[in-house]
């Protein structure tokens, strides 16, 4: 099971342009990361309340509605957000490379 | 060549190997969304949607302007150049130091440092807030990091001087005197570093002696805490130089604290060296002692390809660790690489000589260089032209620009003092402080070449 795991967060993170892929859990604790601790902690606590702010807005605006999938794009990079009940896939690309 | 110790970190996060907990249900997680992610991650790298695609957060500043002209008119009439600038740690005050750069002995002459409040309400350019009498001309200057009030000085005379802003009496918080833990010498630069206690804070001060020297501020007195000697013989890989003429003393005219590694330093000296050091050499140096009541250390490690003539400024690249420009009387800006004793990059800056280099803040390949004949160029090394991306004139009647900083918070403002002492504050423009979609990448390549 563990090297199942391994081996899906290394097919994304080697693909075109990825810079970091980090794993969050319920509660905002990353739990699976290819970056440094620091970056790590920053990413996860802050998109993970992005998230959940996304998610209740989309579902005050329709509550038969729901969160599928987030993506910022910022000058630099694009951040994408793969949302689920117990964990949360933050991957952030450089497009252009 | 030297290898980057950074490279063998491996950065994994928890534990590896069997350490590892295993949990519920993710390797489902992971399976559901795998196709997705990779599906997107693909259509983004052949993506053309945002090509060209800009928002404009900030107002777009398209010029260069100079947007206050600071002058102490009781200095100006006394000939007195502007040696030193810093801004507070807050980034509303420019402190600006007088002194002499030319020849001759002025060790006699008054002086003072001034300092003016940009974000006050009825900022009058020609007073300045506060004004500080010194006995000695003042050859650096550097505010504390955290303590908006505090400035250290260096004197003409080798005396560093912590002065507290907020006292309205007598302004000198601490001073080294003339004892004999002090520098002979004019002291050319100072600066705050971090000590051992939490929050602990020591000036640095640097001279023409050949001692970089570190002091603690007791009650009223700096206590030397520790220093370091440059002695030609200890210079590392110094072949090259004459040995026995003059002087064995390496006189500091810059130094450059490292973002990165607090245990590293560069130096640059009278002679055209620029010598990596380290606060933490144990050897003793070569010096004869002269009653100083710690033992001086040689901090020198390496030495980079000398120049021919004294370096005025030295600063480390915000952006990468290993980078640092140097400048000086040869009118050449120095791109260097920590690992490697030629540097990476010549550039002609000007004809005459070059006082002070800042690199940009904000923009990884861009830094700013000051000229002899009064001009500051600003450079980007991300363009193919060699030519400067913009030249600010002092308007000095051709009298140096001798210092530059960046101001700390509202990083698109650079100020600039000068011979005929005036301190100028230009706004720069946002091409000029707005990074570039690929400036740390073409940085990192900058790097990573090797001299020819």
């Amino acid at each position: 099971m563990c090297a199942e795991v391994e081996e899906t967060l290394k097919r994304i993170q080697t693909h075109k342009g990825v810079i970091g892929t980090i794993v969050v859990n319920a509660e905002g604790i990353p739990i699976r990361t290819t970056l440094d601790n620091s970056t790590t902690v920053q990413y996860a606590g802050l998109l993970h309340q992005l998230t959940m702010k996304a998610r209740s807005t989309v579902r005050d605006i329709d509550p038969q509605n729901d969160l599928t999938f987030l993506r910022i794009r910022s000058k630099k990079h694009e951040i994408m957000v793969a949302p689920d009940k117990e964990y949360m896939l933050i991957v952030i690309q450089n497009p252009s490379e | 060549m030297l290898t980057d110790p950074q490279d063998h970190l491996a950065h994994q996060f928890p534990l590896e190997g069997e350490l590892r907990p295993t949990f519920s249900g993710l390797s489902d997680f992971l399976h559901r969304v795998e196709d997705m992610i990779v599906k997107e991650l693909a259509k983004n790298a052949k993506s053309h949607a945002f090509d060209g695609f800009d928002v404009n957060w900030e107002d777009q500043n398209e010029t260069v302007s100079c947007k206050h002209r600071l002058q102490h008119l009781v200095a100006q009439e006394k000939g007195l150049h502007v040696t030193s600038i810093s801004w507070s740690c807050t980034g509303s005050v420019i402190a600006c130091a007088f002194g002499r750069v030319d020849d001759g002995d002025w060790s006699a002459e008054k002086s003072c440092v001034c300092t003016w409040n940009l974000d006050r309400r009825g900022l009058n350019p020609k007073r300045p807030n506060t004004v500080i009498d010194v006995a000695r001309p003042v050859m650096s200057l550097s505010f504390h990091p955290t303590s908006p009030s505090l400035i250290a000085g260096g004197l003409y005379s080798g005396e560093v001087v912590v002065w507290d802003t907020n006292r309205t009496q007598d302004p000198v918080l601490a001073q080294t005197g003339m004892s004999t833990d002090a520098h002979r010498e004019p002291v050319y630069q100072v600066a705050w570093v971090p000590g051992q206690r939490r929050g602990e804070m020591l000036v640095l001060s640097a001279g023409s002696g050949g001692r970089v020297l570190l002091w603690t501020v007791d009650g009223g007195s700096l206590v030397l805490s520790a220093g370091y000697a440059l002695v030609r013989q200890q210079v590392p890989h110094n072949s090259s130089l004459s040995k026995g003429r003059g002087s064995s003393n390496v006189g500091v005219t810059s130094l450059a604290l490292s973002p990165w590694d607090s245990d590293t330093f560069l130096v640059g000296s009278e002679g055209g060296l620029v010598l990596k050091c380290s606060f933490s050499a144990q050897e003793l140096a070569a010096a004869p002692p002269d009653g100083e009541s710690v033992a001086l250390r040689a901090p020198a490690q390496f030495s980079f390809s000398p120049r021919g003539g004294p370096v005025h400024s030295l600063h480390y690249s915000p952006f990468h660790r290993n980078l640092f420009v140097s400048v000086g009387t040869d009118g050449l800006a120095r791109l260097h690489s920590l690992l490697q004793p030629d540097p990476l990059l010549s550039l002609r800056v000007s004809d005459s000589y070059l006082f002070g280099v800042r690199w940009s803040p904000t923009r990884p390949l861009v830094f700013a260089a000051a000229t002899g004949q009064g001009l500051v160029q600003i450079f980007d090394l991300g363009r193919k032209s060699l030519r400067p991306a913009a030249t600010m004139d002092q308007l000095t009647s051709g009298q140096p620009a001798y210092c530059m900083e960046f101001n700390p918070c509202q990083t698109d403002l650079l100020a600039v003092g000068n011979a005929d002492g005036s301190v100028n504050i230009w706004h720069l423009s946002t091409e000029l402080t707005e990074q570039g979609h690929r400036e740390t990448a073409q940085l990192e390549q900058l790097a990573n070449e090797v001299a020819e």
